[in-house]
């Protein structure tokens, strides 16, 4: 018998751009600790966004509120730093543990010498601690530590407005992927010079060329591979030693796929180590993992490689985004549209009922 | 006929207050300090969001004119922002405080699918049936069983009294038990469910009417007593009191909770007696078998209704004949009790008279109800219960509640009592103007839906067009005001959809003006922007507003992002314009720089949009810049002869543009010099020869741009093409 997934609602009273786990080392006791973006459009705009810590157990009542400057575009967490990228341009990095929580964290402002708008591409990797970052502005930066305990913002790449990134993750000491509008997906090798070394359209749904990216992940031990998610319910996976050949996972009318599991955007995309491949027999390496995304129309599936996607979630209202668990992968949360939190537990088997 | 239109061409008058009261409550004043000195000339008021009120003071512009340096230093006015509280979407008036603006917000978004539902049911019978308002006998009466459930639905956002209950300690001395906070906006929605919704309670409507004071006294009234406050007040003196039963509030609770049925509240505070004390038991008991006796008969006391709430007391009776002969029975126990002879050996005079007091109000004494009631709502309910059972039908409980309001007249109307009234007269208009006043445009908006439930008056008169209101409806006037409310949210502007998609006349119209009103320099809000537009199928809306957002990102300098809303829109004009542009750009200056700077510009535009075969010249032309910087790097030979190659194409191609003649040329001068043997076999030479000569003729022509290249570039290339031409010509055989 499998124990069915349990899902809880909590209601929060602002609107959650984005949320992620925190480690477990981040709170002294044993409850676990979730990061949330949180946007207050009526208080005035120097103070309507946050970073709210919550714990697990009562996700309505949070423990600490770290003000950002504007609303947050991006968020992510490493060991021991919280980082949240905002859509004025600045990045904040803060320590991720609710001991520290009240010791001020570092910034690099917004402006010509960083970003100017949206910073939607911001991961953790590299060969130290160091952020990548892509923006709007079609500028991509390294930002990590100098040796006197300042953050230093080294600028890679600069489009001049040519290309708009919405998306970035590592995938090597050296190695990156960026996604933005228009642009596929490319990559980013620091060993051959500052400058992309392949680059994907991609497949996009409903009949388009082009689309937007929204969100890159790369598998830890498949670095050579990196799944995206954009608009149209488009989610493909990249294989750079076929870098022409981008294999369609699902998307609107795009032939050679299951049903699409969404019409709309997929915010974000994210490795499912949870779910077990139904076929274990062909799991070559050739063959892409499960993947979790989320999107606009209320979706939360899982998403395998010729096969049917599972279901989740289905709500009313969108949901922005989503997280699982590193340490409990069968703990996800997500942050609704509509004012709140939801957390999903998945129960043991989930795959054998299919 | 009760609830016929006035005469005045069918426009609804508002309901303005109590039958006795000749004028209406004056509106609440709000005290703003703008800090501006008087005089003040003008003053503006404006919304601006949400709940944001923006006033402006002006004062006088002095005649003086700048002349007077005092003159100068006064400020002209001022503009401040007021905050209106809760009255922006949640309910208005008083009431604004039970429910901050994140609970109504969730109680918003919680009635969307709710709402959206039964609007798809009401399409699919609409559609099924054939008949747009005569649905046949037997899908009408399913019809009120599915707004039972949306009714439920809703009712459950608005708090849930059960839910705390589970978690409760019994304490010997709690009274009332803690429930959820009530709010009037869940008491209004029940009310209406009561009455017009649900058909399974028609036959133990004033059970339920009991049920339901029980639940919300406390909202009934701001200012005046109630028996909830008489109890709540004896519950805080009850932990200081020795000896309970000599306390005169104590007998007075007692008969306020039994005149309106609180049977399980009696019999707990009958044994706070002290006759119960173990210390007492032996010297009291006479009083104490009194005491029990009365107890037994109130826990027994014959209830008209199919089934008892857990921890409610009583005795069920399903049908009419069984509880009359349970009725009959019950009252001969307690008359029979009323007349017993132990009364004379009750040694305590208050005992007795409290004791005698609940069995007259058991018996149904007039003088007593009255007397142990406050509101006239709680007197209804208590003749509901012990005098007039039996009522049935609107008309009867209507006349019921004028004889208690006469009886105990209230000041203070709150929206709940106002509401009644409306219903128990059986006047719709009343009811939405009630709802309208006291609890908003979200209530209405759902509300309309339990008036329509099984009733073909209201169903007429909310759905009929009307002239006076530009051609909508009742019902389509208050839900595209409830979509305004919501519009004024940055949150919640993205569920008015939902009922602007449901106003048949106007919604999509002011749909489309919603949408095209969103900010477009978030690239998320406008993804939202045009979701919606793709579930209502407004794809004109969604062109225009990716051509916005491209026009946006261009003239800010994000030129890739506004490329990639214009391929969105496929909006081949401006695309077209933009590569005319990059000609222009590229045609003034060949310098790398700024050719490196459109070079992403120009895989963004691709090769299959703009002018036919025009783009496909700019790839041929940034191949050949490519491989004349390779060439003349000189890292190999292949690359020198594919450079010719691009050249030669380019220049046999009637899509390449004039102005581009001499660029190209010119930068092949180089190349052409430096190599001993030629690059160009005779008849390549001549092309490009001929090409010069039909530049040269060009330029005579009024209309010739002038390139921007050294005065020498013509010679150059013709002194370069004739060596060539030269060597070519002895190079042959």
């Amino acid at each position: 018998m499998a124990d069915p997934p349990s899902f809880r609602r909590h209601p929060h009273p602002f609107s959650i751009d984005l949320i992620r786990w925190l480690p477990c080392s981040s709170s002294s006791s044993s409850d676990r600790l979730l990061a949330a973006a949180v946007h207050d459009p009526a208080a005035p705009s120097s103070s309507s966004s946050h970073l709210h810590l919550l714990p697990l157990h009562d996700p309505s009542s949070p423990l600490a509120a770290l003000p950002l400057p504007s609303r947050a575009a991006s968020l992510r967490c490493s060991p021991s730093v919280l980082a949240a990228a905002t859509s004025s341009g600045s990045l904040h990095l803060l320590p991720s543990s609710l001991d520290a929580a009240g010791s001020a964290g570092v910034s690099v402002p917004a402006g010509a010498g960083f970003h100017v708008g949206p910073v939607r591409g911001l991961d953790c990797g590299g060969g130290g601690e160091e952020w990548v970052t892509a923006g709007e502005d079609g500028r991509v930066h390294v930002v990590g530590g100098g040796g006197d305990g300042r953050v230093v913002a080294r600028r890679l790449w600069d489009g001049k407005g040519m290309a708009g990134y919405e998306a970035a993750r590592w995938a090597s000491a050296a190695e990156f992927a960026t996604g933005g509008a228009g642009c596929g997906v490319q990559w980013w090798d620091r060993r051959k010079g500052d400058a992309v070394v392949a680059q994907c359209k991609g497949v996009w749904g409903r009949g388009i060329v082009t689309g937007m990216v929204h969100s890159i992940d790369i598998h830890p031990s498949r670095k050579h591979i990196c799944v995206v998610g954009g608009s149209s319910g488009t989610i493909f996976a990249w294989d750079l030693r076929w870098p022409q050949q981008p294999i369609p996972l699902s998307g609107l009318g795009l032939n050679g796929t299951a049903q699409p599991v969404s019409e709309s955007e997929v915010w974000e995309v994210l490795f499912d180590n949870y779910t077990q491949s139904t076929d274990i027999i062909s799991s070559a390496s050739t063959r892409i993992l499960p993947v979790m995304m989320c999107s606009e129309d209320g979706i939360l599936a899982v998403v395998e490689q010729d096969e049917r996607p599972l279901e989740l979630l289905a709500e009313p209202c969108a949901i922005n985004s989503f997280d699982i668990d590193p340490e409990n992968p069968s703990d996800v949360v997500c942050a609704l549209e509509w004012e709140s939190i939801g957390v999903l537990t998945r129960g043991r088997d989930t795959m054998a009922e299919e | 006929m009760p609830g016929m239109l006035m005469d005045g061409g069918g426009a609804i008058v508002p309901f303005s207050g109590e039958p006795g009261h000749a004028v209406a409550a004056a509106p609440p004043v709000r005290n703003i300090r703008h800090g501006v000195a008087p005089p003040i000339s003008r003053v503006y008021v404006s919304f601006s969001s949400g709940n944001l009120l923006q006033v402006a003071c002006l004062r006088p512009p002095n005649p003086e004119g700048g002349g007077d340096r005092g003159a100068e230093e006064v400020s002209g006015g001022r503009v401040v922002e007021v905050n209106l509280g809760g009255g922006g979407s949640g309910p208005g008036g008083a009431d604004a405080e039970e429910i901050d603006e994140a609970e109504m917000r969730r109680i918003e978004y919680g009635s969307v699918p709710a709402f959206a539902l039964l609007q798809s049911r009401k399409n699919a019978l609409v559609d099924g049936s054939g008949m747009s308002r005569l649905p046949s006998v037997s899908e009408h009466a399913e019809w009120w069983q599915y707004v039972l459930e949306y009714s439920k639905t809703i009712g459950s956002l608005l708090g849930n009294p059960d839910s705390l209950s589970a978690y409760m300690i019994d304490d010997p001395k709690m009274i009332l038990k803690v429930k959820e906070k009530p709010t009037s906006l869940k008491a209004a929605w029940e009310l209406l469910e009561i009455f017009f919704v649900d058909k399974q309670l028609q036959t133990w409507l004033p059970e339920r009417l009991v049920d339901w004071l029980a639940d919300y006294d406390s909202l009934l009234t701001k200012t005046e007593n109630t028996i909830y406050r008489t109890l709540i007040n004896f519950q805080k003196k009850l932990i200081n009191l020795q000896v309970v039963e000599d306390d005169p509030d104590y007998w007075s609770g007692l008969s306020a909770a039994l005149s309106v049925g609180w049977l399980d509240i009696v019999v707990n505070m009958l044994r706070f007696h002290g006759s119960y004390q173990l210390d007492q038991m032996d010297s009291r008991e006479t009083e104490n078998g009194l005491v029990e006796a009365v107890a037994v008969l109130v826990s027994t006391m014959p209830r008209m209704r199919p089934d008892l709430p857990s921890g409610k007391l009583g005795q069920c009776c399903k049908t009419r004949p069984d509880f009359i002969k349970a009725l009959e029975k019950w009252r001969g126990q307690v008359s029979k009790l009323e007349c017993s002879a132990f009364w004379i050996q009750c040694g305590h005079q208050k005992t007795r008279d409290g004791l005698k007091s609940l069995l007259h109000i058991m018996l149904g004494n007039i003088k007593n109800l009255t007397a142990s009631t406050s509101h006239w709502l709680e007197l209804f309910a208590s003749h509901l219960l012990y005098i007039r059972p039996f009522t049935v039908g609107f008309e009867g409980m209507h006349q019921l509640a004028q004889k208690c309001i006469q009886l105990k007249p209230s000041a203070d109307n709150s929206g709940l009592t106002g509401l009644l009234t409306g219903i128990l007269s059986e006047n719709r208009e009343v009811v939405l103007a009630e709802c309208t006043k006291n609890f908003g445009p979200w209530m209405v908006t759902h509300a309309m839906e339990l008036l329509t439930a099984d009733n073909d008056y209201a169903d007429m008169m909310l759905h009929e067009e009307r002239p006076n209101f530009g051609g909508i409806s009742i019902e389509e006037l208050h839900r595209l005001v409830y979509a305004q409310v919501l519009c004024s949210h940055a949150l919640t502007w993205q569920i008015a959809p939902t009922y602007l998609s449901s106003c048949l006349n106007q919604g999509l119209g002011l749909l489309e003006i919603l949408l095209l009103k969103q900010p477009i320099q978030d690239n998320r809000v406008v993804l939202k922007t045009l979701e919606i537009c793709r579930l209502y199928e407004l794809e004109n809306v969604s062109t225009n507003i990716m051509k916005i957002a491209g026009i946006y990102h261009w003239k800010h300098g994000r030129k890739g992002t506004g490329v990639y809303w214009f391929q969105q829109a496929n909006d081949k004009v401006r695309l077209d314009r933009i590569a005319q542009q990059l000609f222009e750009h590229i045609g003034k200056s060949v310098t790398d720089d700024s050719f490196k700077q459109w070079e992403g510009l120009l895989e963004l535009l691709g090769s299959d949009i703009g002018s036919a075969g025009g783009l496909e010249f700019l790839h041929r032309y940034r191949d050949f810049k490519r491989s004349l910087q390779m060439a003349q790097e000189g890292r190999t030979g292949e690359s020198v002869r594919q450079t010719v190659e691009f050249l030669i194409q380019l220049m046999r191609n009637p899509s390449t543009p004039q102005r581009f003649w001499l660029p190209l040329l010119h930068d092949s001068v180089r190349l052409l010099n430096c190599k001993p043997c030629p690059l160009l076999n005779v008849a390549e030479t001549t092309l490009l020869l001929n090409k010069l000569q039909e530049l040269s003729l060009a330029k005579l022509r009024p209309d010739f741009s002038n390139i921007h290249l050294p005065s020498h570039a013509l010679n150059s290339v013709r002194l370069a093409l004739a060596s060539n031409l030269a060597r070519a010509i002895l190079e042959e055989p």
